[in-house]
């Protein structure tokens, strides 16, 4: 079962109901947006969070990212499981500026 | 750089239990929490826990919280709140945000337990104020004292969804009904009947298909589904409501534990990506341990029994605990969470939905997996629940408990002996007279679950008495005339208190004596004001 050839397979992309459903509250993405990325050859939870920027706003990804993960497994017709997730990168929580630019300096 | 012996990520339940351990054998521990406040989800649970004496049963989860933090201090541990660890490199090495501030520090030994985060459920309407986590409203109503809303729809039937269910009709919300997609309540069937014995229905094989609402919920509209999630023509329902609450499931928060090297592997049924882990807590990274909700979806119990492995085998590590002490320590924690692991809920049971008898072969009942009610026949299958010629002789505790789940604080509650947990703790009580029943009440009070009951059906000819455990405000006086409900929610008819118990060992749960005709006896157990 080959995803690749599934979507290029497929008609242009095409709108469907509930596609102006908002998941990625954050940064405010649709499902729309994510199927439409797939389509544009999107295929890992790391492509589409740098093509969209889902999962990037100020919850980092902790309320959309399963909901993303399970669009892209849906439209590629495979297990949520299959879809290759993001590596956390440091800072896994917001940090202020002020903080890095701290860093490094001696506590006054 | 700052260096430690130990680093715990995470002052819950986990992070403060494995702290404890390792700290009571010597070895110098700091815990971080991202939080102003430590306990993790602790000090919300208002609730009575389950399980055994030595998981803490019948114990509120926030005063189990308490002796944590008082143990943790009495030991010496360091524990840092607003204190975020948000980066782990090599070497052990982690950065903490502490204000305006990043400390670099490094641990021979780190224990990650950052527990998990609620899952989301989108639906036109899901960002309408008022969709909100029933975790995250548990902490608004039991934390911050404020109500999430007035009329409230639960999505979600597991645990999550029928405790904080029953909290906010405690804090004077209406709930307006549970809804889950499968067919089955997912929680504990004790907790389903708290809330339906209420009045409050569930929607089983349900759906939410949107929230309406211009600048905020103001109605849900549920449907049904078939086996394969569609949803069938002509079933939705419109339902006045201005809160959503999710209950619809927990991941781990593992990003640092994948951020730091260790072998991850996803398990739906554990609730996604979790850090691979030994028996003895130990991650595919010598040196990083997990405990807690972070290495798969438990509850607290587990939770603080696997920090204290993940303690004690660092103190063996060190060598600040010897071999064969560790082992003695080791086999009990490792029996402890099995026992808690018994059960119908248990890790490799759950979600299975062909199970229909009970280990003892008690059928299940369907009423009470699809409605969350006890059916009023085939109470005779339950050897927690006196027959009637038993009743017919005086007073008797009646214990409506009808699942196996790993609990059993009924039989030490019991001063007469009259209900026995027979084997392992997840087996259902029997009544069995040892001595005579008392009608003391201390069993009714004990339940975590509130299933049990005292029925006196030789009160007066044609009359008799039925106490409920009673935890809502306001409590009513003696006199005081209401309505008696049966375990559906349904109203009997009028009923008067007779008495109000309250006692420090019952700790805030009330004893409600109600009067009722004769015909009601196995049928009331609500008292609404």
């Amino acid at each position: 079962m080959d995803s690749k050839i599934r979507i290029e397979e497929q008609d242009s992309f095409l709108s469907k109901p509930g596609d102006d459903l908002i998941i990625c509250r954050c940064e405010e993405i649709t499902k729309g947006e994510i199927r439409r990325a797939v389509h544009d050859g999107m295929r890992t939870m790391n492509e589409v969070k740098r093509y969209l920027r889902a999962g990037m706003g100020l919850c980092q990804g902790q309320t959309c990212s399963k909901l993303v993960r399970d669009i892209i497994a849906a439209e590629l017709q495979i297990r949520r499981e299959e879809v290759a997730i993001t590596l956390p990168r440091s800072p896994v929580r917001p940090v202020p500026m002020g903080a890095y630019a701290n860093d490094g300096t001696v506590r006054k | 750089m700052k260096r430690y012996e130990v680093i715990v990520i995470g002052a819950g339940p986990a992070g403060l239990s494995a702290a404890i351990e390792a700290a009571s054998h010597g070895m110098k521990v700091v815990v971080y929490d991202e939080n102003d406040r430590p306990g993790g989800q602790l000090f919300k649970q208002i609730h009575k826990f389950f399980g055994s004496r030595e998981h803490k049963a019948m114990q509120r989860g926030f005063r189990i919280g308490e002796d944590l933090l008082a143990e943790a201090d009495r030991l010496g541990v360091s524990v840092e709140l607003n204190s975020t660890v948000m980066g782990f490199f090599g070497n052990k090495e982690v950065t903490v945000l502490q204000g305006d501030r990043i400390e670099h520090v490094r641990g021979n030994y780190i224990i990650i337990a950052t527990g998990a985060s609620e899952n989301a459920l989108a639906f036109p309407g899901w960002t309408l104020p008022g969709v909100v986590g029933a975790g995250a409203a548990q902490t608004l109503m039991n934390i911050h004292g404020v109500r999430p809303g007035k009329k409230i729809l639960m999505v979600g039937s597991g645990n999550v969804g029928v405790v904080v269910g029953y909290q906010l009709i405690q804090a004077g919300c209406e709930l307006v009904g549970v809804v889950d997609a499968a067919p089955r309540i997912s929680g504990y069937g004790v907790h389903a009947a708290k809330i339906a014995r209420t009045g409050v229905p569930f929607y089983l094989s349900h759906t939410i298909k949107e929230a309406l609402g211009k600048d905020k919920v103001e109605a849900v509209v549920i449907a049904a589904v078939d086996e394969r999630w569609q949803v069938i023509e002509g079933s939705k329902k419109t339902i006045e409501a201005d809160t959503v609450c999710l209950a619809v499931g927990l991941s781990p928060m593992a990003q640092l534990a994948k951020m730091a090297g260790c072998e991850m592997q996803d398990i739906p049924a554990r609730g996604g990506l979790i850090p691979i882990h030994k028996e003895d807590r130990e991650t595919s990274v010598p040196g990083i341990f997990v405990a807690g909700d972070v290495a798969g979806i438990e509850e607290a119990s587990s939770a603080m029994i696997q920090g204290r492995i993940a303690g004690a085998t660092i103190a063996r590590d060190q060598g600040y605990l010897p071999e064969d002490l560790y082992q003695d320590r080791f086999q009990y924690y490792k029996n402890s969470l099995s026992q808690i692991h018994q059960g119908m809920f248990g890790p490799d049971r759950k979600g299975k939905l062909d199970i229909m008898e009970t280990d003892e072969g008690c059928p299940l009942c369907e009423s009470l997996l699809t409605q969350g009610y006890l059916a009023d026949v085939g109470l005779q299958f339950y050897p927690g629940i006196p027959g009637e010629e038993r009743r017919r002789k005086g007073i008797v505790a009646v214990v409506e408990c009808t699942q196996n789940i790993p609990c059993d604080p009924c039989q030490d509650a019991c001063p007469k002996g009259c209900i026995i947990v027979d084997g392992s703790i997840a087996h259902i009580p029997t009544f069995t007279e040892k001595e005579p029943c008392t009608g003391c009440g201390l069993c009714v009070s004990a339940c975590p679950g509130q299933a049990i009951f005292l029925v006196d059906e030789t009160f007066a000819p044609g009359e008799a008495t039925v106490t409920i455990p009673y935890e809502m405000e306001p409590t009513p006086e003696p006199g005081y005339r209401g309505l008696a409900l049966d375990r559906s929610g349904s109203v009997l008819g009028e009923a008067e208190i007779l008495s109000v118990r309250k006692s420090k060992a019952m700790d805030k749960t009330v004893l409600l004596t109600m009067k009722v005709p004769l015909e009601w006896s196995m049928k009331a157990r609500y008292f609404r004001v």
